[in-house]
């Protein structure tokens, strides 16, 4: 009985991984495929794999600046998030004072703001002040939004640290920010880099706010991608290939952080 | 620790969110209320008050019927995948032992960029040579392999089928983890009361798990009320405006238009939907659990 | 009409044997306490006989009828957790309702038995109120009305004390004696305090590593308990045990020599710190050892001294403040209160 019970159950998890599968193993195939094979009526499951598609985008096409501009963005912006997000998330575990729930508050709201209202705004006061088409207006943008899931998240990890520990160092004589910076941060190095992951993460698959912030210069993965889609005549072949190296990393990041994804993506609701 | 040790390392934070979220909020907020233009010289930024506003409630019958659409979508999308999402991570939780890889590549829809996943099913729904396309038809789904966004009645339908594929395993995960928490002593207590697994499930799993259903819906809810990338990159909101998600049509009203002003005036009112499903959430899950959550 | 466990053998998915071919019978009516250490298969015996987990081999009888493959719900037993596992999100009414409206009583019947078992456990007041406000000892009480509110058969308590601080718990104990009095249900406790087992069975069963010891009337297992285990973990402090070797009627062991009647060989003498007798001249069952440590546990005195590297301990009433460090004391071991043990099983020896 239990035991059919079972086999069904497998059975269902395994055609909806088939399904969730199927189209990201598609795009893939898709890359080392000649134009005539990807372009065939008829699936092509098997067929003589080339790799010409990826330096004809990275190389002729010159898409490889976008994937340092990618990795400039995230990068700084993770950077900048953590440097001045954990911090306050410190704060937010250690100490009370009046309003600090309607502030925490505050920065989730952040979180939540849809990217097209921000974007209007921050794309007017970067031509004000001549920055748009800069990987700084970029890197801003994002670091608005990682912020706060910064706070959030590191807010949990610090409050595991029993407070003992600060006294202790404190005790051993250390200053308040010096106990911070070279006991608790130390000990939520795991944390630390659960949220830096994730950070880079969203950051490197963020597109509304680069797209309106940054035209040609500075552009980054995702951006750059739909511009090689055409009403007709798309190389499907390049664009696979773009996408391809704009997934990859983040896949085998997600590998990485799975213990702690759950945290970042219920903003430290619930534990995983 | 005292306030006058917490303020520098608070500080910088707030000041970065204050400066680069609240300030351009605020000036969007007044940008709303001038008819600030890029498209037309005469309409240089004068203030208008609340004309945008008005004009947009009363008279934009194309805003309301993005509106309507985006609710239609975020209810449709959210209930499949919530019940899906339960369904599947139910089984994983009962019957699965060792989940950790099975878990990890059912996330995959979700963790590659929403750009990558709009693109892949532009590819995979191509009316000539779409994979998906060939065997629908093949299996009799589709009555001829035409391009699926091209074909005005199949666009929302499908979109939704992908926002599916995408996020269903978001909740499948979240509930995982907090079926994966649950004490068991509850359900044993119910099982010497006599209960049976059906009365198990809705008095005693289903209450324990109220926060987090609750959490995951709106997290789910804001989420699909933003939706954008994929969307865009798909059917960029067409044909005709039959899939203009609203943040679809406010950037079209900012940036193919350029009708800023008016432009704002929308993008208000996406955020102030947003935040009355913020404050919602707030109330029903952080209220009580940030400090619990932080506790557990 | 008895509850028997036959050779019931429970082994765990991590190859933990927790049960070892278990043989136990009680009468129903009865207030068994299953008392052993961590790890001694207390638990295990009381889940199994609810129903939350099934044996590996053997079967357990409830009144000639075989239970072992029952789900719990057909099994008419009750049970209080230890962490009392109320339901958050009910109030207590509820909570105590749950197994009635479970069994589709009517509301008037509901009703009245939920407020006889709330009047009886003196937790009227509290009925309105969700389980986050209530003290410990009243959480445990709604536990307890819970599992007996549908009148079972039997009542399991899988240490439902040992959650409470000291003072509460001995006031519960009282309670759950009076409880035991009044419905004449069969109770089933399952804790490693043996005081609390002396106080409230009437049998106790001590368990080791899954195994029975003895099951016996509290004061058959103090007076006479069946092996070395159970002598030494009853009592506080625990019994001395002495391993010697009797020769020519003497036992003998380091410096001390008594007269036994015992055949010659290796042999364990047990005997009760409270039952060795402070002497103030020499005679042929009193043996004379230099005072090692005092401890003072008002009222009492422990005094305790040193056998070939062992502990011999002496419970005292006053306060032996003639006694100091290395005095010389005379011992004396009466030859009614000496148990004999195995040397090498443990024994009990007749």
């Amino acid at each position: 009985m239990s035991r059919s019970w079972r086999i069904l159950a497998i059975g269902v998890l395994v055609t909806v991984l088939v399904i969730a599968l199927t189209p990201y193993l598609w795009m893939l195939l898709t890359s080392f495929k000649g134009r005539l094979d990807v372009l065939s009526a008829e699936p092509q499951w098997f067929f003589t794999p080339t790799l010409a598609n990826y330096p004809e985008v990275f190389l002729d096409k010159d898409y490889l600046p976008l994937v340092v501009n990618s990795l400039l963005i995230s990068l700084s912006s993770t950077a900048l998030s953590l440097i001045v997000g954990a911090p306050a998330a410190y704060v937010f575990a250690r100490s009370d004072f009046p309003g600090k729930e309607d502030l925490f508050f505050f920065f989730l709201t952040t979180r939540m703001a849809p990217p097209i209202s921000i974007a209007v705004p921050l794309f007017l006061f970067f031509t004000l002040i001549g920055l748009t088409d800069t990987i700084f207006a970029v890197v801003i943008a994002h670091t608005s939004f990682n912020l706060s899931l910064v706070v959030w998240m590191m807010r949990g990890f610090f409050a595991e640290i029993p407070r003992e520990i600060d006294e202790a160092a404190m005790m051993d004589g250390r200053s308040k920010l010096g106990a911070f910076l070279r006991v608790i941060v130390p000990l939520a190095a795991p944390g630390v880099a659960a949220t830096a992951v994730l950070c880079f993460l969203l950051s490197w698959n963020e597109f509304l706010y680069a797209f309106i912030l940054v035209a040609f210069e500075g552009r980054p993965l995702t951006v750059g991608i739909p511009g090689l889609v055409t009403p007709h005549g798309t190389l499907w072949g390049q664009v696979a290939a773009v996408a391809v190296v704009a997934t990859l990393p983040i896949l085998i990041f997600t590998f990485l952080v799975q213990k702690h994804l759950v945290r970042g993506l219920t903003f430290g609701a619930v534990k995983g | 620790m005292d306030h006058g040790a917490s303020l520098p390392l608070i500080l910088p934070a707030t000041l970065l969110v204050l400066i680069f979220l609240v300030g351009p909020f605020g000036y969007m907020t007044y940008t709303a209320l001038t008819d600030l233009s890029y498209s037309n010289p005469d309409q240089n930024g004068a203030f208008i008050g609340f004309d945008n506003f008005r004009h947009l409630i009363r008279n934009d019958g194309i805003f309301w019927d993005s509106f309507w659409l985006t609710i239609r979508f975020v209810a449709a999308t959210v209930t499949i995948e919530f019940v899906l999402g339960f369904a599947l991570a139910w089984m994983i939780w009962r019957f699965i032992e060792r989940q950790r890889l099975l878990v990890t590549l059912l996330l995959v829809p979700m963790m590659i960029a929403p750009v990558a996943v709009g693109l892949i099913w532009r590819l995979l729904l191509q009316g000539d040579f779409g994979m998906v396309t060939y065997y629908l038809h093949k299996f009799g789904l589709l009555q001829k392999a035409s391009a699926v966004f091209s074909t005005p009645e199949l666009v929302m339908p499908a979109i939704i089928a992908i926002d599916v594929w995408q996020w269903t395993p978001f909740v499948t995960l979240i509930m995982l983890a907090a079926l994966m928490s649950l004490p068991k002593a509850p359900f044993e207590a119910a099982t010497m009361d006599g209960a049976g697994p059906w009365r198990q499930f809705t008095d005693v799993m289903l209450p324990l798990l109220r926060p987090i259903i609750a959490l995951v819906l709106l997290l789910r809810g804001i989420d699909a009320f933003k939706e954008f990338d994929k969307v865009f990159i798909m059917t960029g909101g067409g044909p005709g405006t039959i899939s203009e998600l609203l943040s679809i049509y406010a950037y079209r009203v900012n940036f193919k238009s350029w009708n800023l002003g008016y432009g704002a005036a929308v993008a208000f009112m996406v955020y102030l939907v947003v935040l009355i499903l913020c404050s919602i959430l707030y109330k029903a899950v952080y209220w009580k659990s940030a400090d619990t959550a932080a506790k557990v | 009409m008895p509850v028997l466990f036959s050779k019931v053998t429970k082994k765990f998915a991590d190859g933990t044997l927790a049960l070892d071919a278990l043989d136990l019978e009680f009468e129903l009516g009865e207030f068994i306490v299953l008392l052993g250490p961590s790890g001694s298969g207390k638990t295990t015996a009381c889940r199994l006989l609810a129903g939350l987990e099934t044996p590996t081999e053997g079967r357990i009888e409830v009144d000639g009828k075989d239970i072992t493959n029952l789900p719990p719900r057909h099994r008419d037993i009750g049970m209080v957790f230890q962490n009392y596992a109320l339901y958050s999100h009910k109030t207590v009414y509820e909570n105590i309702a749950y197994p009635l409206r479970i069994r589709k009583a009517g509301a008037a019947e509901i009703d009245r038995r939920v407020k006889e078992m709330a009047q009886l456990l003196q937790i009227g007041s509290y009925l309105h109120r969700k389980p986050s406000q209530l003290s410990g000892g009243q959480a445990q009480r709604v536990a307890v009305a819970r599992a007996l509110v549908w009148q079972p058969k039997i009542c399991l308590m899988d240490e439902p004390l040992s959650n409470l601080d000291a003072l509460l718990r001995l006031h519960m104990r009282t309670e759950l004696n009076r409880l035991h009095r009044d419905l004449q249900k069969t109770f089933v406790f399952v804790t490693h305090d043996q005081e609390e087992a002396m106080t409230l069975a009437t049998r106790v069963a001590v368990l080791k590593d899954g195994k029975l010891m003895q099951c016996d009337k509290p004061r058959t297992i103090y007076r006479q308990p069946a092996n070395r285990f159970v002598a030494e973990f009853m009592g506080r402090p625990a019994m001395n045990t002495i391993d010697g070797v009797v020769e020519n009627g003497v036992f003998r062991s380091g410096n001390i020599a008594l007269p036994v009647a015992r055949p010659e060989g290796p042999v364990t003498l047990g005997i009760r710190p409270e039952q060795i007798q402070l002497v103030d001249r020499a005679g042929e069952d009193v043996v004379v050892l230099p005072l090692d440590v005092k401890e003072l546990i008002e009222p009492d005195t422990l005094l305790i001294f040193q056998i070939q590297g062992k502990a011999l301990t002496i419970r005292t009433q006053g306060d032996s403040a003639e006694y100091s460090s290395g005095t010389l004391v005379n011992i004396r071991f009466p030859k009614e209160a000496l148990h004999f043990f195995d040397h090498k099983t443990g024994e009990r020896l007749a």
